[in-house]
């Protein structure tokens, strides 16, 4: 598109006030986690320390809640991206009758909040024996976001022509073979970004985990930051902006390594010819 | 490709890495119990680092287990705020399979989770306990349920009053050993306050729907019981709704919240890091006069609190609230407290009752009362000199003889809720005292039916 | 005839091959997912409590927990207010800003791109109780926003929680949730073909009726979809107004999803609670119907 180079400034110049609008709250929390005197609102620290990262990185119990994390959302997530793309499928290429309600229904179900869901899936996981046992913790975390990880996955491969498909087929491929040889390369951004959505859901999750998980040594970090905030005591800004940082980084960090293979973005590109 | 690869690599060696730290806990846990030894659990509302009944229970474990070798405590805390702690421990409740073995009960929730069968009665237990003679009577009543027995072993009790700054009242022209008589008094006291040192909040207290239960009890009903009603009827088993003391207390908040602006901003009064800024903060930097909590919050200026200071006695004050219009006995005060309790769905009773008693025996009263700054339940402790020595101990003790304690019905709990919302109401300003009052009828009435209501 | 045999086999050999595929989907899901909720639905016929006599008789009830919502004003303030919340921060405000920066960005150098890309997405990907966590801090009375409001002008710190409750956390959410909309805005814009925007600009479309008649429409099914996510999200916000204001001051940013916690949670009444969730069910449900009738979109 051509526009004018007063046009162009102005663009550029309201995009960077966004941005900056945008990472404002954040530097804060930056900037406390290694300022020796922290105080709520933003300043450059006048003398740095990173006693605040020390003093985390070095309680095993805090490292400890971290790798149950990952465990928990890595698991997590793997699940939901394999299972979506095997479900999206039939459901982006045939035409079976009941095709819409199940999407709409799946979808709107997950509207239900969590809070509500929590204390019958407690019960039901003491019926189980499953309590208190990570690798369900996991599933039933996948199967809350498997709705919304179908939904997503079906309008990605929505956009993956069939005809690149149906040429591979000619030349002697199966269906699976279709799927892995031609589908899941082509939809390599639509599996980041279900998987991307789908881990940063659980790696914040606070309730799910604080109710299924009984012994607490099995707490992830969503739960064990719960000992930097309010009515215990003041806030030690330096330790809960470091944690905050520390808790951050893994998905800021995933984001990042998954950024190059989601440059296009996200398509719903099925939708878009609609 | 060859990056698509180490990405798949880096990935899984994470979910690998993560999956072994998951495995080892399990096998850790499974060892402690293989030696032969019943494990006890004990779970409390866990507060982080600072947290003093798990240092005390640290302390604790170190002697049991040298004395008891047949069991292994197991201490899990459980992290979050009021009702998450209430919901998760409920929720363990249920079933054998989650329940811990002993758990530390907040005195008012004590009458619903007996009512829900959740708690093993304790008659027969105490019934063979010499030790139990040593517990203060009026305490006792607060672990027995509405059906007369014994619920749980007390392990702290405690009162309320007005905490003040001495620096700030003697450059107010105030006396050092301030007794209002009255809340008028108290309103007094504030506008002078106001009127030499305009930078410092003259008065303050719980009025947050978000601190919970400390709204209701530490604020609103410090004001209510001090009107001469009463929340519940215990004879008649019926809720008070149309109480002029409950329009009066809430009055009284809108008058020092809104109408006078006596209180603090709205920033740090519906703050759910409220207590902690007002009295670990404000108070002893002179920034508040007057705050109305529990004595517990003496812990914080003593050797080893988090705003430690010398000579606690000539900076801080303690006075009984009064009475609305000093009414006998002249002040008043609540008394809530904690009490150890079994699960009815422990599977080791025997051994919980052990544990219990040794947690409540002379030795261990005597430190956990002291550590935390609160009153203690038994006689003996309580002539103790370690304890009697204490800064600010002998107001606090001595009112108790005239404390009001929550009532006693399972709902208690739900119609804390309505006092909440209701104080919180006015002092955001967004209902007036008469509004609150009705709003709170209403939810009462939801809550207990009609038929149970006065 | 046999044409319409041959489309009735296709259709039954479709259906069965779709359930194949769906097979593991949907044993995790019943397990996991449908059960549980099948299991929520049934106890909002109950009186079932937490804690109390009623945690130890639970009875069916009936109808008895939508008589009292019927009967419940709270109910219908928090209603409102999710509507309020859900329409300002949810529809009106990630949408458009989110298409706003990904239009704005379109075309741009891909480092620029990128750096703005960076700053928004950091907002949605840090876990939300850190992002509610920054927003208090950030609106505190000592906090960033009012140390750069004092600065500016003698005015004293306002108290954006507390006087500006529905404001801060509509703003919050913006904030948070914009990314998501940007991304897939910039994918559906950078699909329109140049061609097709260079034809309209010749023909002498201004630049607001280029966006109106040729860009909006090229990306309607995005926009559809986009709202359909952004507001079934925006519907169960709660750990960030829950960090913020807790549903207050008073009831000012009670919106379901904090009641319904407040009900089940704080005051014990899983039972009232449960069938207050289903109230934000019937909500998505009732928001997915009209996006789906006003766009005509599948």
């Amino acid at each position: 598109m051509r526009i004018g180079k007063v046009e162009k400034f102005i663009h550029h110049t309201i995009l960077v006030v966004i941005a900056i609008l945008f990472i404002l709250p954040l530097l804060w929390m930056l900037f406390s986690s290694v300022d020796t005197t922290p105080i709520q609102s933003l300043k450059i620290p006048e003398q740095f320390t990173f006693q605040n990262y020390l003093g985390i990185i070095q309680n095993p119990a805090i490292i400890r809640s971290f790798a149950i994390s990952l465990f928990l959302s890595f698991g997590q997530s793997f699940v939901v991206v394999i299972v979506a793309i095997i479900a999206a499928y039939p459901l982006s290429r045939y035409n079976a009758t009941y095709e819409k309600p199940f999407m709409y229904t799946i979808l709107f179900l997950t509207s239900l909040p969590m809070s509500a869901v929590i204390v019958p899936v407690f019960q039901m996981f003491l019926l189980l024996n499953f309590h208190d046992q990570l690798w369900a913790v996991a599933l039933f975390m996948a199967g809350a976001s498997l709705p919304y990880a179908i939904w997503l996955m079906k309008n990605f491969m929505d956009s993956v022509p069939v005809e690149l498909e149906e040429s591979a087929w000619i030349d002697g491929a199966s269906v699976w073979q279709g799927i892995k040889k031609v589908i899941a390369p082509l939809m390599v951004p639509g599996i980041f970004t279900v998987f991307i959505f789908t881990f940063t859901g659980s790696w914040g999750n606070f309730l799910v985990p604080f109710i299924l998980i009984q012994t607490p040594e099995n707490m992830p970090a969503s739960v064990t930051i719960y000992q930097f905030f309010g009515n215990y005591g003041l806030i030690d800004f330096g330790g809960l902006t470091a944690y905050s940082v520390l808790y951050s980084l893994p998905v800021v960090f995933l984001y990042f390594l998954a950024q190059r293979y989601m440059s296009k973005g996200f398509s719903f590109g099925g939708a878009t010819k609609g | 490709m060859l990056k698509k690869k180490y990405l798949t690599a880096a990935l899984f060696s994470a979910l690998i890495l993560s999956a072994c730290g998951g495995g080892e806990a399990e096998s850790n846990q499974e060892a402690g119990s293989s030696e032969g030894k019943t494990p006890i659990e004990i779970t409390w509302r866990g507060t982080g680092e600072e947290d003093a009944v798990l240092k005390y229970l640290e302390n604790f474990e170190k002697d049991f287990e040298s004395e008891n070798s047949d069991i292994d405590l197991v201490l899990t805390p459980i992290p979050g705020g009021e009702g998450d702690y209430n919901t998760r421990l409920a929720l363990s409740m249920q079933s054998a399979n989650t329940a811990p073995d002993v758990i530390s009960e907040d005195t008012f929730i004590l009458h619903s989770d007996a009512a829900a069968n959740y708690l093993t009665n304790l008659d027969d237990y105490v019934g063979e306990w010499e030790e139990w003679d040593q517990f203060f009577e009026n305490v006792k009543e607060g672990v027995t349920a509405a059906d007369g027995s014994v619920y749980g072993i007390p392990t702290v009790t405690d009162t309320r009053g007005i905490w003040y700054n001495i620096e700030v009242f003697e450059e107010a022209g105030l006396p050092a050993d301030w007794q209002p008589q009255s809340w008028d008094e108290i309103l007094e006291t504030a506008q002078i306050i106001k009127d030499s040192q305009p930078d410092v909040i003259p008065f303050s207290m719980n009025v947050a729907a978000v601190n919970g239960e400390a709204t209701s009890m530490q604020g609103f009903q410090m004001l209510f019981y001090g009107t001469g009603d009463t929340l519940y009827d215990e004879e008649q088993q019926k809720w008070n709704v149309n109480s002029q003391g409950f329009v009066d207390a809430l009055t009284f908040i809108d008058e020092f919240m809104n109408q006078r602006e006596l209180g603090p901003s709205l920033s740090i009064a519906l703050n759910n890091n409220y207590t902690p800024t007002v009295i670990q903060d404000m108070l002893p930097n002179n920034q508040v006069a007057m705050v109305l909590d529990g004595n517990w919050q003496v812990r914080n200026f003593l050797e080893g609190g988090v705003a430690e200071m010398e000579n606690v006695e000539e900076r801080i004050g303690f006075a009984p609230m009064p009475t609305q219009n000093g009414e006998e006995p002249g002040y008043v005060t609540m008394a809530g407290g904690w009490a150890w309790s079994i699960p009815e769905n422990s599977q080791n009773k025997e051994e919980a009752w052990r544990v219990i008693q040794a947690m409540s025996d002379y030795e261990s009263q005597l430190q956990r009362v002291n550590s935390e700054g609160s009153l203690t339940v038994r006689k003996d402790v309580a002539e103790d000199s370690s304890y009697l020595e204490r800064p600010l101990i002998e107001t606090p003790t001595k009112i108790l003889e005239n404390a009001h304690f929550r009532p006693k019905s399972d709902l208690y709990p739900n119609v804390s809720i309505e006092i909440q919302r209701a104080v919180e109401a006015v002092s955001s300003g967004s209902m007036t005292p008469e509004e609150a009052a009705e709003q709170y009828r209403q939810g009462v009435i939801d809550i207990v039916g009609e038929e149970n209501t006065y | 005839m046999e044409a319409a045999r041959e489309s009735n086999k296709r259709i039954l050999s479709d259906n069965i091959k779709t359930a194949i595929f769906l097979t593991p989907a949907l044993i995790i899901l019943l397990i996991f997912f449908l059960i549980p909720m099948g299991l929520t639905i049934l106890f909002s016929f109950t009186n079932l409590a937490l804690t109390g006599a009623q945690a130890q008789q639970i009875e069916f009830v009936g109808f008895d927990n939508f008589v009292r919502m019927f009967n419940d004003n709270q109910l219908y303030d928090s209603i409102l207010k999710t509507l309020i919340f859900v329409v300002s921060s949810g529809v009106i405000g990630q949408i458009s800003l989110g298409f706003l920066i990904a239009f704005l960005m379109k075309g741009k150098n891909a480092i620029f791109r990128r750096f703005i890309g960076i700053c928004v997405i950091t907002a949605w990907v840090i876990p939300e109780i850190v992002a509610a966590f920054t927003w208090v801090a950030f609106l505190a009375d000592s906090g960033t926003l009012n140390v750069i409001a004092t600065s500016l002008g003698n005015i004293r710190p306002i108290a954006f929680l507390f006087q500006y409750p529905m404001i801060s956390v509509v703003v919050a959410n913006i904030w948070r949730g914009t990314a998501f909309c940007m991304l897939a805005f910039q994918t559906a814009l950078d699909d329109i073909s140049k061609e097709v925007e260079e034809a309209a600009y010749m023909d002498g479309a201004s630049r607001f009726q280029n966006i109106f008649y040729i860009t909006i429409p090229m990306v309607k099914g995005t926009i559809a979809t986009t709202l359909m996510l952004t507001t079934l999200s925006t519907l169960g916000v709660f750990t960030l107004i829950y960090t913020m204001t807790a549903g207050g001051p008073g009831n000012a940013t009670m919106t379901l999803p904090v009641y319904m916690y407040q009900q089940a949670f704080v005051s014990y009444q899983l039972g009232y609670g449960t069938a207050i969730s289903l109230v934000i069910l019937i909500l998505g449900a009732i928001f997915g119907f009209v996006y789906t009738k006003l766009l005509k979109v599948d």
